[in-house]
């Protein structure tokens, strides 16, 4: 029960020091561009009243749901075949590795030729942004299943597709939901870029549309703030995941 | 797969499916097709429904304008205002065929024609409307001044970057005795407030807002070094000329009338501040009105047909600069024919909407 307490209360005390801090440094620099934290929650209940903040959450949850169910869709499958089949490895872990370290933002240009100017072009940079989180680590889960699991699985006849479902596949669970869950972060992580193309909703928009209304730096912040405070949220979500009885089989056999 | 594991599955599955619908519902008008981006797709040249790109500044503000004065007087608008935030999204858009028109930089249309892209400057956007502001607590009080400065524009491709070189010239000076960044327009008030900056220069309103903020001072209009300037031209794609011209000339019939509406006196410009800035741009109305009328030829919208001479200048200038690469036809990069039936054009016979304001 103590530490439930605490859990709750050191986080909230961090927060507390942090928003004291950021409103001192405004007052204190004398800046009247950038909002003090107060400034931002008026900034916030202002965008809820005129009804766009829910409207924005939804299109940018929109967009990062359906990116990162395309790339668990492609990306899980593609890590398996790749962490089991040495060959399928060597021809495409490569072309793998060149593509993953290009920022979504380097994609932008791209993304607007072939897409245009409708909602797939920011699908298409979230699925691009948490593809590569997820098939790496699919692809290193299977290549790090002990292979004392393997042997012992085919001593009692199991092989083919059935030991991939009963044993690969579970056994390299725990791994790839620790991938799933870094790049969920990426894919929220993306979002403000990704919707900097021309579209009129989400939470990136909100903060560009903001930077053309003028001065309105308290919308900017306020944009970033629900943009943590959501990515908090989804963290949370898939924390609970790895909680679950068949995701711990994996660690507890080490 | 166990049980547990594939209801998490269903359920994000669902959810992504609900968020959908919610997405479509709330933000693009019930339709889930155009929430996929089918419908979009596929709104090449044939549909009745042109997309027409801008950005929210007064260089474009004769396009919602005229959307804005036909959806009051014929009950709906017929073409498709599409707000973006940048040039080069703008430019991408355009290329890949997804605009069939557009309002752009003017350098910026004739170096894209020079690379062979299909398209024609058929209209301009506005006159003047451009200003090099300068921090209040600054030094610079001339051109001069700004020897050794750190001075702001929109693009390299932007007539603001002609007009500097222009200004710098005049002193006897060249573009190298400034240090030059490119900046997007609505970052530079701050950028100026923060003195990361000395000097900057784009399109209004965001001049404006510097002196309505309180922190920025005039060092030239426009009109002051270029008469008659011209910042943005709206441009077409050859493929929307030749297989739907009568589109195109209600589209450059429209600016044209919506142009001298807004040259028909303050109450106009003041009706169109206020809508424009909330139903389009989504900016302080306080802006908008301010750049509208201090001075009121501050932004003018007459005088926009294509004139020849108006470009040659441009062309000599962005030759000079490198943004040309080599002399270029005036009929290379313009289609003057929709312009010059303008010439009998009215403004738009609406005495503005008084339930537009507050």
């Amino acid at each position: 029960m103590k530490s439930r307490i605490e859990s709750i209360l050191l986080p909230l005390g961090v927060a507390v020091l942090f928003v004291l801090g950021w409103h001192l440094a405004v007052r204190w620099s004398g800046s009247d561009i950038f909002p003090t934290p107060k400034e931002v929650v008026a900034g916030t209940v202002e965008l809820a009243r005129k009804g766009v903040l829910f409207k924005y959450i939804v299109a940018s949850l929109f967009r990062v749901s359906c990116g990162y169910m395309l790339a668990v869709v492609v990306g899980i499958p593609a890590g398996l075949l790749m962490g089991w089949f040495a060959r399928a490895r060597a021809a495409f872990n490569p072309a793998l590795q060149v593509l993953r370290p290009i920022s979504p933002i380097a994609w932008i240009p791209v993304a607007i030729l072939w897409f245009g100017v409708s909602d797939l072009a920011p699908i298409f940079l979230i699925f691009l942004a948490s593809l590569f989180p997820i098939v790496t680590a699919s692809m290193a889960a299977v290549q790090n299943i002990q292979l004392n699991y393997i042997r012992a699985a085919r001593n009692f006849g199991i092989s083919g597709l059935d030991l991939f479902k009963k044993v690969v596949f579970p056994a390299s669970l725990p791994q790839i939901l620790t991938g799933l869950r870094l790049a969920l972060g990426v894919a929220w992580l993306v979002v403000v870029a990704a919707e900097m193309i021309a579209v009129n909703s989400g939470l990136g928009y909100l903060i560009i549309d903001a930077r053309n209304a003028g001065k309105r730096y308290d919308l900017v912040v306020a944009g970033m703030a629900m943009i943590g405070l959501i990515g908090l949220g989804l963290d949370w979500l898939v924390r609970r995941m790895e909680s679950l009885d068949e995701v711990r089989w994996g660690i507890s056999g080490r | 797969m166990s049980g547990r594991l594939r209801n998490i599955l269903i359920g994000a599955i669902l959810a992504t499916v609900s968020l959908g619908f919610l997405h479509a519902w709330l933000n693009l008008g019930f339709d889930p097709a155009i929430a996929l981006g089918f419908r979009k797709a596929e709104a090449g040249v044939s549909t009745e429904r042109f997309r027409v790109g801008f950005l929210p500044v007064t260089c474009h503000l004769t396009c919602p304008v005229t959307d804005w004065i036909n959806k009051n007087t014929a009950g709906k608008g017929f073409y498709e205002p599409v707000r973006f935030n940048g040039f080069p999204e703008i430019k991408e858009s355009l290329i890949a065929g997804y605009l069939p028109a557009t309002f752009m930089l003017a350098p910026m249309a004739m170096a894209l024609r020079q690379q062979g892209v299909p398209i024609k400057i058929v209209y301009l956007g506005h006159r003047d409307g451009t200003a090099m502001m300068v921090h209040k607590a600054s030094g610079i009080y001339s051109v001069r001044d700004l020897r050794g400065k750190r001075v702001a524009i929109p693009n390299r491709f932007s007539n603001q970057y002609l007009l500097l070189r222009k200004a710098l010239a005049a002193q006897g000076m060249s573009i190298q005795d400034v240090e030059m960044v490119e900046m997007p327009p609505p970052d530079m008030p701050a950028a100026l407030y923060a003195k990361a900056v000395d000097a900057i220069s784009s399109g209004e309103p965001f001049m404006a807002q510097t002196e309505l903020d309180g922190y920025g001072r005039v060092l030239y209009q426009a009109k002051e070094v270029w008469p008659d300037f011209i910042s943005c031209v709206l441009v077409v794609s050859q493929k929307t000329i030749d297989q739907n011209p009568e589109w195109v000339q209600r589209l450059v019939d429209g600016i044209a009338r919506s142009g001298m509406w807004l040259e028909g006196g303050m109450d106009h410009r003041m009706g169109a501040a206020y809508a424009v800035a909330t139903q389009y741009y989504n900016q302080d109305p306080r802006l908008l009105r301010f750049v509208l009328s201090k001075p009121p030829d501050r932004v003018k919208y007459s005088n926009l047909r294509l004139a020849r001479k108006d470009f040659q200048e441009i062309a000599d200038l962005a030759l000079e600069a490198g943004v040309l690469t080599k002399p270029m036809a005036f009929e290379e990069y313009a289609d003057p024919r929709f312009s010059e039936k303008t010439a009998g054009a009215t403004e738009y016979a609406w005495k503005g909407n008084p339930g537009g304001r507050p």
